[in-house]
């Protein structure tokens, strides 16, 4: 017969039995080689008291239980204290049988897990760092959503926070409503604010801006949403019934026309009012139906405007169309890409840390015969509509790829990131990634030197698609900017999913950082959750150096604008490179 | 395990719960169905139209701690049980940590539970943790409890030296058990994941089922350990005016005899049980003694 006795002295785990009030009544060779304790001066005492307070509270209220109730418990980690106060990790299991009528006996096994508890600690020590970035980034956000939806001068609503409330309010609009009121839309424009703002300053022209923001509020009924649009521009939201609209609009040019007193001098500024009602067919784009109730609203306004001071006016539908200018646009810029009429030129990007260039933005400009040089804006929407854009964006891609690579090969500007801008259009062509992939290639560049700038807007058109259209693009080695970050409507959840490189923070915001703590607010949001996602923050615009200097203070990594150097010729980009210091 | 499912043969789970002999006879049990009931697991056994015994478990388990005691309270008591929030079968979609980082999120709970079944004139027998939301629970709505019993309840854990008061716990320890908790993660996230047996098409198998895993989710676990730990409830001890029952047993590794002595003089109405069972749970070592003790000291109905 086998010596079991031998066996259970010296297997290869500490064993231990407890009788009913968790004494100990035995204990092997194996348990006190390895913690030093001797057998006789353990026999007697409570088995928790080997274990740190902590385990001993756990093992008290939840494995001790759990032992009784189910009969077994298997692999607690806990910690065994030795005979010189040293702590052993160790998996912890045990069965509870019965002995008798009404006793029993417990049996411990504890194997040393030294490794496995390192392991395990490594793995809790990155999820709660995990969860921490996951905290870190929802308060940035939330942050960041109240500020973006704000104008910090008025309280009121901004332009983003406006025509979000707007979108809300047009998906809501075929509910049937009793009253027959629609969502309607009041672009208000003051005239001879300007005047104000240059007589008496800027800090009058604030204080004009707070009072008119206030009569707007008295003038509009609590539901209604307000916004100060831009500048001297505000609108009020609110669902009217058709009939009553003009009453709101006069309402509004009422309380406006009533004279202010700012530091002692009375001012007298009219307003001119535009209407649009949101009555948009139901299968509309939200999103698109808000850009066009806003835009009539606007044109409304400017007729207005042109009739008098003081005025409002209606959108008629099917008034002036600017449809039929935009056809003769697209046709020339057809004939210009043709012509070779675009020209690329390249805005330097600075590292802010040491002053040095580490690329450029491309920009597309158009010289046009009868117009002269145009700037994007003039041309890049209709083209954007149109689905020209793909021809045109292809051939500004291509056109700056091959100026990176004759920078590197002339030697006058090497290894700069070369950045260039890609349309909601381009990215929801599916062919995109090959092509970029083959301009790439015959070119010779390396895919990391491209740097693809996306709009936030254009990523939140369809973002399961730009999800699949990014993911793409990243496994070829290109790398991704969210451009105009702050203006669009980000949702976070599909952000933090999107494998970006960089937020380009909108110029907007960093032109009014130095003097609007609002948007000094907004800047350091943008940076800290460019940081917090792990990002490299881009600011645009920059135009002085104590923007600079802001931002160089908030940590911000890079940034554009006049101050260091407007977009160039390609010939001018060696000079500026030459200038900067390193 | 049984060779075939019939439900004829013999039920291997009553098998396992005989062999560690907590069952004395099955208890029939009916799971309640307000979106209370649903959140918290409420169920409720023995004779509808007689006293109402509320039984709240402590930290680290879930009702099933009670299975125990259940049979020798249901022949003559409407006996209602349930899971605290982050324990056993509670329905941890519905956790806010900001709601519950106090006790008083799950004291409501408590009184929820008593609104939504219209409970009144409740004994409430609460075991650690639950002690003290059983405290709130009674200064918040008086009426409607006959009386508290209290199985290892310590209001404040930490040694106090300034008003002499012993806890059992140095601050020093307080950290040790949270960490403590967290080296022990990955146990309790098994002892949390999902059931493999138990649907809510079988609540009869479930409430055994239960008892068997003793499920913590780790993360809520974690925040209610700190909070019971690191607050002070020794304040609202003088506020109860419900009649105590203290049950107090031998060793319990987490309340030192003195604290049960500091309850007894705190509470104005209190009587002070000394039970020959040993540890924290005497009423899962123990049941029979435990039950004996709660049914002794039992106040007649108002």
């Amino acid at each position: 017969m086998r010596d079991y006795a031998e066996l259970w002295e010296h297997s290869p785990g500490s064993h231990l039995l407890l009788d009913d009030d968790g004494l100990i009544t035995a204990v092997n060779a194996t348990f006190c080689d390895w913690t030093g304790h001797q057998a006789t001066a353990l026999l007697g005492t409570p088995f928790p008291r080997l274990l740190p307070v902590g385990d001993r509270v756990l093992y008290a209220t939840h494995s001790l239980p759990q032992l009784v109730l189910t009969g077994r418990i298997a692999e607690a980690s806990v910690q065994v204290t030795g005979s010189a106060g040293q702590r052993l990790p160790a998996l912890l299991s045990a069965t509870r049988v019965a002995t008798g009528p009404g006793t029993s006996e417990t049996r411990v096994v504890l194997v040393d897990a030294q490794q496995r508890r390192r392991y395990e600690e490594e793995l809790l020590l990155a999820r709660r760092r995990a969860e921490e970035a996951r905290a870190q980034i929802a308060t940035a956000e939330a942050e960041l959503a109240a500020l973006v939806h704000h104008d910090s001068l008025t309280g009121l609503l901004n332009r983003p926070g406006l025509l979000r409330a707007l979108r809300g309010r047009l998906g809501e609009a075929y509910t049937d409503r009793a009253d027959g009121a629609v969502p309607t839309v009041f672009f208000l424009d003051l005239d001879g604010f300007r005047t104000v703002n240059d007589d008496l300053g800027h800090t009058s022209g604030d204080d004009l801006l707070r009072v008119v923001a206030d009569r707007i509020r008295s003038a509009s009924r609590a539901g209604a949403d307000i916004a100060r649009f831009a500048g001297d521009e505000f609108v009020v939201l609110d669902d009217v019934p058709p009939s009553a609209a003009g009453a709101v609009a006069g309402r509004l040019v009422d309380v406006l026309a009533e004279p202010v007193v700012l530091h002692g001098v009375e001012v007298v500024v009219h307003a001119s009012v535009g209407i649009c009602a949101g009555s948009v067919p139901p299968d509309a784009d939200p999103a698109e139906a808000a850009d066009l109730v806003v835009r009539r609203a606007d044109t409304a306004m400017y007729r207005a405007k042109a009739q008098g001071i003081g005025r409002w006016e209606a959108h008629v539908p099917g008034s002036t169309d600017p449809a039929t200018d935009r056809l003769v646009l697209l046709e020339q810029l057809r004939s210009a890409i043709r012509d070779r009429e675009l020209r690329v030129h390249y805005q330097p990007r600075m590292q802010l840390q040491d002053g040095s260039m580490s690329g450029v933005e491309a920009l597309v400009r158009w010289q046009h015969p009868a117009r002269g040089l145009l700037p994007p804006s003039e041309f890049i929407d209709a083209a954007e509509e149109s689905g020209l854009i793909r021809e045109l964006g292809a051939w500004v891609l291509g056109e700056a790829v091959e100026q990176a690579v004759r920078w590197d090969v002339t030697g006058a500007a090497p290894g700069l990131q070369m950045a260039v801008n890609v349309s909601a259009r381009q990215l929801a062509d599916t062919d995109l990634v090959n092509r970029v992939a083959g301009i790439l290639a015959r070119a010779g560049l390396a895919a990391s030197r491209l740097v693809l700038e996306i709009t936030e807007t254009a990523l939140m058109h369809d973002p399961e698609a730009a999800l699949r259209t990014l993911q793409d693009h990243r496994s070829l080695g290109v790398l991704l900017a969210v451009d105009d970050f702050g203006t669009g409507y980000s949702s976070f959840t599909y952000l933090k999913q999107f494998p970006v490189d960089e937020l380009k923070i909108d110029r907007t915001f960093v032109t009014g950082m130095t003097t609007d703590a609002g948007d000094r607010a907004i800047v350091a949001s943008c940076v800290h959750l460019a940081h917090a996602m792990g990002l490299v923050a881009v600011a645009e615009g920059v135009e002085w150096p104590d923007e600079r200097d802001a931002l160089t203070a908030l940590g911000c990594d890079q940034a554009q604008g006049y101050f260091f150097s407007r977009p160039v010729p390609a010939a001018a980009v060696p000079l500026v490179l030459a200038a900067v210091p390193g | 395990m049984a060779q075939d499912g019939s439900r004829e043969a013999v039920d291997p789970l009553t098998v396992e719960v005989a062999r560690v002999t907590v069952h004395t006879a099955p208890v029939a049990t009916e799971h309640s169905r307000g979106p209370v009931a649903r959140r918290l697991n409420v169920t409720s056994s023995g004779r509808p139209d007689a006293p109402v015994l509320l039984f709240a478990h402590g930290f680290g388990c879930d009702q099933g701690m009670w299975d125990g005691v259940l049979p020798h309270v249901t022949p003559d008591h409407r006996v209602v049980r349930f899971d605290l929030m982050g324990a056993g079968r509670s329905d941890t979609s519905a956790y806010d940590p900001v709601h519950y980082a106090t006790l008083d999120g799950h004291a409501a709970d408590i009184l929820a539970i008593c609104a939504e079944l219209d409970l009144h004139d409740v004994t409430l027998v609460a075991h650690s943790v639950s002690t003290m939301m059983a405290v709130l629970a009674a200064i918040a709505e008086p009426e409607r409890f006959r009386q508290l019993v209290l199985v290892g309840a310590n209001p404040y854990f930490l040694d106090d030296p300034a008003t002499g008061y012993t806890g059992g716990f140095s601050a020093a320890d307080l950290a040790e058990v949270s960490a403590a908790l967290d080296s022990n993660y990955f146990t309790w996230a098994e002892a949390f994941a999902p059931l493999i047996m138990g649907t809510p098409d079988t609540p009869d198998l479930g409430d055994a089922l239960t008892a068997s895993f003793c499920r913590v989710q780790p993360d809520i676990a974690r925040q209610l350990l700190t909070t019971m730990f690191g607050t002070d409830y020794r304040p609202l001890l003088p506020r109860v005016v419900t009649p105590t029952v203290l049950l107090q047993a031998r060793a319990d590794t987490m309340v030192p005899p003195s604290v049960a002595d500091h309850l007894h003089a705190q509470l104005a109405d209190s009587t002070l049980v000394q039970l020959a069972a040993v540890g924290h749970c005497p009423h899962i070592s123990a049941p029979a003694e435990t039950a004996a003790a709660i049914r002794a000291w039992l106040l007649p109905a108002r």
